[in-house]
């Protein structure tokens, strides 16, 4: 055994029947190796035999089956970034507005519980806002009509309002547009184009969340798993849990997959205020679906939806494997999008010519009259949908690349069918790097209620105008026929011990003339996205493989001093080549009473002083709750032993409710604006994305056992928006979002700090000075945060070695908002004045530090602190604080 | 044949191909197999995010039995 296990931890002794693959760390956790291999090696007599079979058993691919083997304990963390390309109007309004972007930050964890039990959990958070396709009428009945702010154009409005609702179709219905009289006969003259064109509508920023976890058991030649999860967003939740198994057998050269999942999910929207009169929402009257408040319209409903999933994974040659599957998906209830709407056009047929050979209105005889309407769109409540997948993997020996060919047919009763072909060639580098270049195509055919547009044969009537329609009927680009190319490239980069980094970027273009076949939907509806992404993994199963257990006092050596979570740069590395990568989450929460200074003060107070002098600049409103959440990504790398450089990128969203004021004047009071009140009211305002970049040089001033001085400078970089704002609502414009909610400062900062911390037995203690000083007077946006001044000491107890508390103190002093927004900003409540910010801050931290001195896991390293304020005592008028927590982990190598 | 039956056929047909004529694999002859750019899956992080965007763009849901993913109605 002994033998067996050397072999299973040296990844470079050379073997003699076939060399050990140079990627130990996949390989399983020992115990499930040494157990195997002991039942195998019962079975084979000769020594030889022996030797042999224990060494092609250390071999990871053997252990589990192919599925499985990617299935190590790890820590991943991902950023991506989606944006989407800017849609033809074909017009010659300017289209200013931002595409849809999304940006996405994934952190995960999967690790083995107790022998053969495994828990994974993921966390993953959305943010997007932009402009986006809610429906699709003929160019000439003139959607994206502009919209005028302070002069200029400012956007294009999502409604189609031309003359009242009248458009002009010919005998054939083909949409004309008027373009003179004939002075001579009187008679109009139109023109005809059958371009179509989407009406766009914007997105207030707005974040889902999704957290989901997996427990399983893996047997020799078996596997089941359990998970389930939540994913939240303001408008929808779902709901869903989930039971997998893998059979191996064939001696493992076949495994069976057998996947069921149920999903339940609740849309609670609110129909897009700004086209509140215009999107007719009669066929949704009896469906039980709407809710009516004096304000808006919400459509409330629930989707259930059952999959499952067959697959079968075959190793055909010592070089290639493939796996196919068959899926069936069953989905009931609401699956229509409630921001999509149908543009119907309703059209008399046997007009009467009333003066003679053309109509008195000046239409010539061949042009009739239509009314346009605009519906919620609907969607069959059942959808059946099966697929088959094949994935084909070839190893190239002559180029040690992978060649993945995956393709998948669906279809359902829908009608939609769909093709996707997918191949990636993964090609190893050298020096552990690998590329990976990305084609993929996908086609599908139009659902069968699907049109860009409806033409009713029949004059409009009003209220029951939707009697007439479809039962189903959507203008979805989704559900058109189109395909889609798109080719993209991955690096990742494998360090020492586990630790891996990878990059990607993908292309994507969407095109009605990519339909496999022909026949896709016009140009109209084409366009295009890019995504790119980072991560970082740790593979915490390679850590115990990865050197020998002569590496792990050096991970106690270079851990030092304890640090409160909450503190930053307190912690320099000495081994020149040194590598930490570590993960920060900050959270920040505000609620209680609105304060003057450090008292609380009446709302009353806030309505006549918090905010302007005329009535119409009262506050109206005033900020309920708010809360903040960070993530932060650490890398350090140590050039030298008495300098280290770091890398922070950030992520950043918050959330803010907000209440009316007791005492404040009518909404009507503050004018338009006013119209956006109820809304603040009811929805409150989420922001998300990139924040600012850190980057920062640490210098060790001072060195002796038990005291150190190191010197921080560095810059955080504007990396963060500061121009969001809010949708257009009531057809009012909604300007910038408040200044706390902007996601960076907006300038380039400089954040110098002077941290000494000191060691005498159990005892350790630090104190940090640090300041941030704005470079810039203002940013792109005309305002400047103010600076910060931090002081703070700390005390610290090593209860056992891998384990100590804190306490600590600490006193923060910040300038109130330099600059205003230099465009549009909505004033409703103290939030939206400049003076009502920044303060002056006693907090008290409690924090716990877990160090792994040695084992599997050495050089990790956890810790939590919570602050808790102590003394607020803000400028003007803010919203109390109940506190933070900061948690930090930490990995060196 | 409908859709369903075809589907079902196609996965028969890689079924009894491998059961006659896929050449036995030894054990000590996966070392190829057990590379990381072998795996089924090489990027699982990467493909679940490139997954969540084709499927809020795409009319075919992910396809497979995991769930989650939220609505996507952007």
């Amino acid at each position: 055994m002994a033998v067996t296990e050397m072999k299973a931890r040296d990844n470079h002794t050379p073997e003699p029947v076939e060399p050990l693959p140079d990627n130990a760390f996949r390989q399983p956790k020992r115990n499930l190796l040494s157990r195997t291999t002991k039942s195998r090696i019962l079975v084979s007599n000769s020594p030889a035999l022996q030797a042999l079979t224990a060494a092609a058993l250390v071999l990871p691919g053997l252990m589990l089956s192919p599925l499985a083997a990617a299935e190590d304990d790890e820590v991943g963390l991902q950023y991506s970034h989606y944006q989407e390309g800017k849609r033809n109007l074909f017009s010659d309004v300017p289209n200013n507005r931002n595409p849809i972007e999304v940006d996405s930050i994934h952190g995960g964890a999967r690790m083995t519980l107790y022998d053969r039990v495994k828990f994974a959990f993921n966390y993953t958070q959305d943010t997007w806002s932009g402009a986006t396709p809610v429906t699709t009428a003929p160019k000439v009945f003139v959607g994206n009509q502009p919209i005028s702010f302070a002069g200029s154009v400012s956007g294009a409005s999502p409604m189609i309002l031309r003359q009242g609702g009248q458009v002009f179709v010919d005998k054939n219905f083909n949409p004309a547009q008027f373009v003179s009289t004939d002075p001579d006969t009187g008679i109009q003259v139109f023109s005809k184009d059958a371009q179509l064109v989407h009406t766009l509508s914007v997105a207030s920023p707005e974040t889902r969340k999704q957290g989901d976890f997996k427990l399983s058991y893996e047997w020799d030649e078996a596997a089941l798993d359990v998970g389930g999860g939540i994913s939240v967003e303001k408008d929808y939740e779902s709901r869903f849990v989930n039971l997998g198994s893998r059979w191996d057998f064939n001696q493992k050269l076949t495994s069976l997959n057998l996947g069921l999942s149920y999903t339940n999910s609740d849309t609670n929207a609110l129909i897009d205020h700004d086209a509140q009169t215009y999107i007719d929402k009669n066929a949704y009257l009896n469906s039980g679906q709407l809710k009516i408040i004096p304000t808006g319209t919400f459509l409330q409903s629930n989707r259930q939806d059952w999959a499952t999933n067959l697959g079968l994974t075959q190793i055909l040659t010592k070089d290639a494997l493939i796996q196919a599957s068959i899926g069936y998906t069953r989905g009931t209830g609401y699956m229509a999008n409630p921001y999509k709407v149908m543009e119907v056009l309703f059209v008399d047929p046997n007009q009467v010519l009333d003066c003679g050979d053309f109509f008195c209105d000046g239409r010539p005889a061949d042009i009739l009259q239509a009314d346009l309407k605009a519906f919620l769109e609907k969607r069959p409540d059942v959808r059946n949908q099966w697929s088959l997948s094949t994935r084909y993997v070839q190893y190239l020996s002559f180029l040690d690349a992978a060649l993945h060919f995956d393709y998948r047919y669906s279809h359902d009763d829908w009608g939609i069918n769909a093709h996707t072909f997918e191949a990636d060639w993964v090609q190893p580098v050298g020096n552990d790097w690998t590329v990976t270049p990305r084609l993929r195509y996908y086609s599908q055919d139009a659902a069968d209620f699907y049109q860009p547009y409806l033409v009713i044969n029949q004059p409009a009537a009003g209220a029951t105008d939707y009697q007439k329609l479809p039962a189903s009927y959507s203008s979805d680009q989704r559900l058109s026929g189109y395909g889609a190319l798109s080719g993209g490239i991955s690096i990742s980069k494998q360090f020492a011990k586990g630790v891996s980094l990878e990059t990607g970027f993908e292309y994507y273009t969407h095109a009605g003339n990519l339909k496999l076949g022909g026949g896709g939907e016009g140009n109209y509806a084409d366009f295009n996205y890019y995504v790119a992404n980072a991560a970082l993994k740790v593979n915490l199963s390679a850590l115990g493989y990865g050197g020998g257990a002569g590496d792990h006092s050096h991970h106690e050596h270079h851990h030092g001093v304890p640090v409160p979570a909450g503190v930053m740069f307190g912690h320099m590395m000495d081994k020149p080549g040194e590598i930490m990568v570590g993960y920060r989450y900050m959270y920040s929460t505000q609620a209680g009473n609105m304060l003057r200074g450090s008292d609380s003060v009446a709302d009353q107070t806030i309505v006549n002083q918090g905010c302007g002098v005329a009535v119409v600049d009262k506050c109206f409103l005033t900020p309920n709750n708010m809360n903040m959440h960070m993530h932060m990504l650490d890398i350090m790398y140590a050039p030298t032993d008495w300098l280290n450089l770091m890398l922070m990128p950030q992520f950043v969203d918050m959330n803010m409710t907000m209440r009316r004021l007791d005492g404040a004047p009518p909404d009507a009071a503050a004018g338009d604006k006013g119209l956006h009140i109820e809304h603040h009211v009811d929805a409150g305002h989420t922001t998300g994305g990139v924040g600012d970049t850190g980057m920062y040089a640490l210098f060790k001033l001072f060195d002796t056992p038990g005291h150190r001085v190191n010197m921080t400078l560095g810059v955080t970089a504007p990396t963060g928006d500061v121009g969001i704002m809010l949708r257009r609502n009531h057809t009012v414009d909604g300007g910038f979002i408040h200044y706390g909610m902007q996601l960076g400062s907006g300038t380039w900062d400089f954040k110098p700090s002077l941290t000494y911390t000191g060691q005498i037995d159990q005892w350790s203690w630090g104190a940090q000075f640090s300041g941030t000083k704005r470079l810039q007077d203002k940013n792109s946006s005309g305002f400047a945060f103010g600076d910060i001044l931090q002081s703070t000491a700390w005390g610290s107890y090593s209860l056992f070695n891998w384990l100590s508390a804190s306490v600590r103190g600490v006193y923060t002093v910040q300038g109130a908002v330099k600059g205003e927004f230099n465009g549009l900003i909505e004033k409703l409540g103290p939030m939206d004045y400049t003076n009502n910010y920044g303060g002056k801050y006693w907090d008290v931290g409690f924090g716990v530090n877990a160090f792994v001195p040695s084992g599997d896991l050495a050089g990790n390293n956890l810790s939590f602190e919570w602050l808790q304020p102590v003394v607020t005592d803000v400028n003007g008028y803010q919203l109390d604080r109940n506190g933070a927590l900061s948690v930090n982990w930490s990995y060196a190598f | 044949m409908n859709k369903r039956e075809q589907a079902l056929s196609l996965l028969l047909l890689v079924l009894s191909v491998c059961a006659s004529g896929c050449a036995p694999v030894a054990a000590w002859e996966r070392g190829n197999l057990a590379k990381p750019q072998m795996a089924l899956d090489p990027y699982p992080m990467l493909n679940e995010m490139r997954g969540h965007n084709y499927s809020s763009r795409e009319a075919v849901a992910g396809g497979s039995s995991s769930g989650g993913g939220g609505c996507g109605c952007y």
